[in-house]
């Protein structure tokens, strides 16, 4: 019995290092000059350069782009959470036709195709003096995950005993006091897991915001990434310094905080 | 997440600011958007009165950065936002820009027809203003009138014309034994040959990048069709004739002659273009069949750059009926619908002026529109210029009818390097792409 | 995505009206739903319904002119081999990534399930790729799939293959890609659903004298069954739904080998400037996604009843 699982060991971390091979690319690619790519292109850097990502970090302009992913990202995240639990509150307590409807209409959104409003909404957000704004930006971020926040939250409420907010109401609480005083903690769980599954959307969103972002001066770090590859495609060690400088913000958070990320992407099954 | 815990005691903070936020939104809105508050009051006196914004594609950044510094000093009250992405990227934001009646005041025009950014597209649908009163509209020359001219109305500016040729490294050349250029199909075939025996790849062909699968036929095709019917484009257009029944069924067999007999390097659908440009650069190839425009960016990749030329592609085995592909390099348009679009013309205007046609065609490595005495013509295109009198006509698809033509030439010529189609097939597709 | 909740319950009639009656008094009123529904119909809602006009008219996407033109754009479509080619394209790589991705992240789930010392390492180096953003993947694996034999995957394995160019093997290569960035979200997911099977299940079978792989066959999978079920939906809609790793790693090529339904309404709208059709095309995805949804949900639903 030991020995199986010395042997399942083994194989798990031989596939674990066979699975790392792109990132193992990626990492030694971008500390290389551009005669090691050509001549070694698969043996470790020798000797390192760091040449790349100086280069990389002034030619992409990944620092404004990291503050607008951020704000964009948190400024939506907190619409979304407060918005879409408020309304799950209703949508999950109510037993009325209404309610049941407009749950419906919300779950709705999940299959739509973005494209399918696209140029539609591109007029309305135009109209409204939004494009190239972070304010854009937000508001298209907070209606677009509303279905999927509100599906998390209404199934999460609904296992929920009721007796919390009623009690809360007999003691004279209002509505709105019940479910921010008592209801809301209650769905701490919920909201971890709508936080995380909704920020690693917005964060990597890459099509809305190339549309509406593309050449503001406001792009997200997905949209500066895509430009700057396809300025400098050939000089690949110049390339991945910038996807490893892309991407490492949301990797460094994952690693952080890697127990909380991986449990608000499984979890819900018990919900 | 650490912290989710600690939510609880945030949430009347929370709300306070999402109102906070909300107000924060409205501010970023208005100072991000040209369009709102009182930037827009035009005076003659005024300095820095109107903001214009162009959206370009990357090959115009050079010229645009030289010309932009030309104009801020000519012209006060006027500054210009410009921003350049890639194709793709300029395509689509441009696209639904134009869509949704919000089009910068400047922006990037392809010549002629055959594109969803298309003079002629953009143009019919009332978008572009005219230029037409503009005096440089009066000398652009008859064959290129197509590329800039909708009912007589000129809708685009551009600065001059590229070729497509070989982009060859004359050392490469040299080593393999190679004196001159060849001026026929069978010449360039024998080139090829000594190339390979020499231990170089002698065509680098990155057909992973869509656009450049076109550049060998539309080399070849001048000598295959239009050399024998320079009227061709109209006949098609009247239902007359059609690919499958034309010389371009002869230019596909070349091109695909050339990867029978290995002349190209290996897994071209595999390669992109900067793998293209670097194989010619550092001289592991000795040719690349592209647009002129594209110079720079050899040039760039090489260590020498001296050692780069061109020469026509001779597809035909008589030289005197060999011609060549000159096309309008992309251009801009001023948008018709603009609050600003007098101010964007006055721009365009300036561009129109023949010293600013000489930097924008030399930073393009172009043929300028009209010529003067301190025109420069790359050296490197100057085997070209016999032909351009006439034996010269323009890029195919500045002809085409409809934008969807030309993404189906990528395609099949993809297919038919990778052995999944046939010529009959693929000149099928184009035909039908034709019709729709 | 990650689904949590059943569907609504139904419950006894005496309850109900039990409940009714306490909801009147403690129920949270309409009002609280209007600022989400409000953005949501803004956002979604309105535009979808615009967007829907447009599939019956001739829109070139830019300028004034359209007209209406009925069915026409329908009708279009099944004539239209480029997007049935792509219908199909999209089939086979949403089949492949459904069983590989699933089968590669059960086997996953299996491994690290165990008591092994690595354990929490290897979860956190299967997942991290599903939190990268999948156009700088896409951009990743373009190189990993270079043609060069003496570089990326080709150098590693020996091979010779023309990952992205060749027409054949080019789907599968893109099917490769996302399957590696989310096999690690599948294996989550198997997770959490093995640790929800009781081990004295295991004990007990293993008493009985059951081997490993009865002991998985009769025990672990069929408990395994709302884990199974979310993972199908995922990639399922993920799959029909691909688009940024298509887009920045082939665009559709080579010929028409990659082009799925997302890529090719894209092109119709922004590079043959066919609006109208494009929504046409959208259209009939949507309702395609949402059939295939409603028919696994109810498939797979019935088989977690039964079991």
């Amino acid at each position: 019995m030991r020995s199986r699982t010395f042997l399942l060991e083994i194989v798990m971390i031989a596939v674990a290092v066979a699975f790392l091979f792109p990132v193992y690319a990626l990492v030694t690619l971008s500390l290389k000059s551009p005669d090691q790519i050509s001549q070694t292109p698969l043996s470790l850097p020798n000797p390192p350069t760091t040449a790349n990502f100086t280069e990389a970090w002034s030619a992409a302009a990944l620092g404004p782009s990291l503050m607008n992913s951020t704000l964009i990202t948190v400024a939506s995240l907190i619409a979304l959470i407060a918005l879409g639990s408020f309304a799950a509150y209703f949508l999950a307590r109510t037993a009325t036709r209404l309610g049941y409807g407009l749950y419906i209409l919300f779950l709705l959104g999940i299959v739509l195709p973005f494209q399918l409003g696209m140029i539609p909404l591109y007029e309305l957000v135009s109209d409204l003096g939004l494009i190239g704004t972070h304010a854009g930006m937000i508001i298209f971020y907070t209606g677009v995950q509303m279905p999927f926040t509100i599906f998390l939250y209404t199934g999460f409420i609904r296992a929920l005993p009721r007796e919390y907010a009623s009690a809360a109401q007999i003691d004279g609480a209002s509505h709105l006091t019940a479910f921010t005083k008592v209801v809301f903690p209650l769905l701490r769980p919920i909201t971890g897991t709508v936080l995380i599954l909704n920020a690693v959307f917005i964060w990597n969103d890459f099509f809305t915001p190339l549309l509406y972002l593309g050449g503001s001066g406001f792009e997200t770090i997905p949209v500066s990434v895509f430009a700057f590859v396809g300025q400098y495609v050939s000089d690949y060690g110049l390339v991945f310094a910038g996807l490893v400088l892309g991407a490492l913000p949301i990797v460094v958070v994952f690693l952080v905080l890697q127990k909380y990320v991986i449990k608000g992407f499984s979890s819900g099954l018990k919900g | 997440m650490t912290d989710l815990r600690d939510a609880r005691i945030s949430r009347a903070q929370f709300f306070r600011m999402m109102g906070g936020l909300a107000v924060a939104a409205a501010a970023t809105a208005c100072s991000t958007n040209p369009q709102s508050g009182g930037t827009t009051a035009t005076g003659a006196s005024g300095a820095a009165a109107v903001d214009l914004k162009f959206v370009g594609v990357a090959d115009q950044k050079a010229p645009m950065d030289a010309l932009l510094a030309a104009y801020k000093q000519a012209k006060a009250g006027v500054s210009i936002a410009a921003s350049y992405a890639p194709t793709d990227q300029v395509q689509t934001s441009l696209r639904t820009q134009l869509g949704a009646g919000n089009a910068p005041d400047l922006h990037v025009v392809y010549p002629g027809s055959g594109s969803a950014m298309s003079m002629t597209e953009i143009a019919k649908a009332g978008l572009l203003a005219d230029l037409s009163a503009q005096a440089w509209t009066q000398t652009i020359p008859t064959g290129f009138k197509p590329a800039f001219q909708q009912d007589g109305k000129t809708f685009m500016y551009s600065a001059g014309s590229s070729v497509i040729g070989a982009i060859y490294n004359k050392k490469v050349f040299q080593e393999a034994g190679i004196d001159a250029p060849p001026t026929t199909w069978t010449e360039f075939l024998g080139v090829c040959e000594k190339l390979k025996k020499a231990g170089k790849v002698p065509i680098a062909l990155g057909a992973q990048t869509p656009w450049v699968t076109q550049l060998i036929n539309y080399a070849l095709v001048p000598s295959t069709v239009y050399a024998k019917d320079p009227t061709f484009d109209d006949k098609q257009s009247a239902g007359q004739t059609s690919f499958a029944q034309s010389g371009w069924r002869d230019a596909m067999e070349m091109y695909l002659e050339l990867q029978k007999r290995g002349y190209f390097n290996d897994k071209p659908n595999g390669t992109t273009f900067e793998q293209q440009t670097s194989m010619v650069a550092t001289g592991k190839a000795a040719m690349a069949i592209q647009v002129s425009a594209v110079l720079p960016a050899f040039r760039d990749a090489a260590t020498s750059p001296d050692d780069l030329s061109m020469f026509p592609l001779p597809g035909s085995d008589d030289a005197a009926t060999v011609w060549i592909p000159a096309g309008v390099v992309v251009g801009l348009g001023a948008s018709a619908k603009g609050k600003h679009a007098e101010e964007a013309k006055a721009f365009i205007d300036f561009l129109g002026k023949q010293e600013n046609i000489n930097t924008w065609a030399k930073a393009v490595a172009a043929i300028p529109l009209t010529q003067d005495a301190s025109s420069t013509i790359d050296p490197a295109v100057e085997s070209f210029l016999p032909f351009t009198k006439d034996r010269a006509v323009p890029f195919m698809d500045q002809r085409w009818p409809n934008a969807e033509v030309q993404p189906t030439h990528f395609a099949v010529v993809q297919e038919l390097l990778s052995g999944k189609s046939t010529i009959d097939e693929a000149l099928k597709k184009m035909d039908e792409a034709y019709a729709k | 995505m990650t689904l949590t909740t059943q569907p609504p319950v139904e419950t006894p009639p005496a309850v109900r009206a039990r409940r009714a009656r306490r909801a009147a008094s403690f129920s949270p009123s309409w009002w609280f739903a209007v600022p989400a529904l409000l953005v949501y119909a803004g956002v979604v809602l309105y535009p979808s319904i615009v967007g829907v006009f447009y599939a019956f008219t001739d829109w070139s996407g830019i300028g004034e002119g359209k007209s209406f033109v009925g069915l026409a754009n329908f009708r279009a479509i099944l004539g239209d081999e480029q997007v049935m080619g792509s219908l199909g394209n999209t089939l086979l790589l949403t089949v492949a990534i459904l069983v590989v991705q699933n089968g590669v992240g059960l086997l996953l789930a299996l491994g690290v399930h165990a008591k092994l010392k690595s354990r929490t390492l290897l979860r956190v180096i299967f997942f991290s790729p599903v939190v990268v953003s999948p156009v700088m993947v896409a951009f990743l694996w373009k190189y990993v799939y270079t043609p060069d034999p003496s570089a990326g995957l080709n150098g590693l394995l020996g091979l010779d293959i023309d990952w992205l160019g060749d027409p054949s093997v080019a789907l599968w290569s893109i099917a490769g890609m996302v399957v590696w960035q989310y096999a690690g979200y599948s294996m989550v997911i198997f997770l959490a659903g093995l640790e929800g099977v009781p081990k004295e299940l295991h004990e007990a079978a293993m008493i009985d004298g059951a081997g490993t792989l009865q002991r998985f066959r009769y025990v672990t999978w069929p408990l395994l069954a709302p884990a199974l079920t979310i993972n199908l939906m995922l990639s399922t809609i993920g799959g029909l739904k691909l688009f940024d790793q298509v887009f920045a790693a082939t665009n559709g090529g080579p010929g028409y080998a990659t082009e799925t339904l997302s890529t090719v309404l894209y092109k119709q709208a922004f590079v043959y400037g066919k609006f109208g059709y494009s929504t046409a095309i959208a259209l009939v995805l949507a309702l395609f996604v949402a059939a295939v949804s409603l028919v696994q949900i109810y498939y797979l639903r019935s088989r977690e009843v039964a079991q």
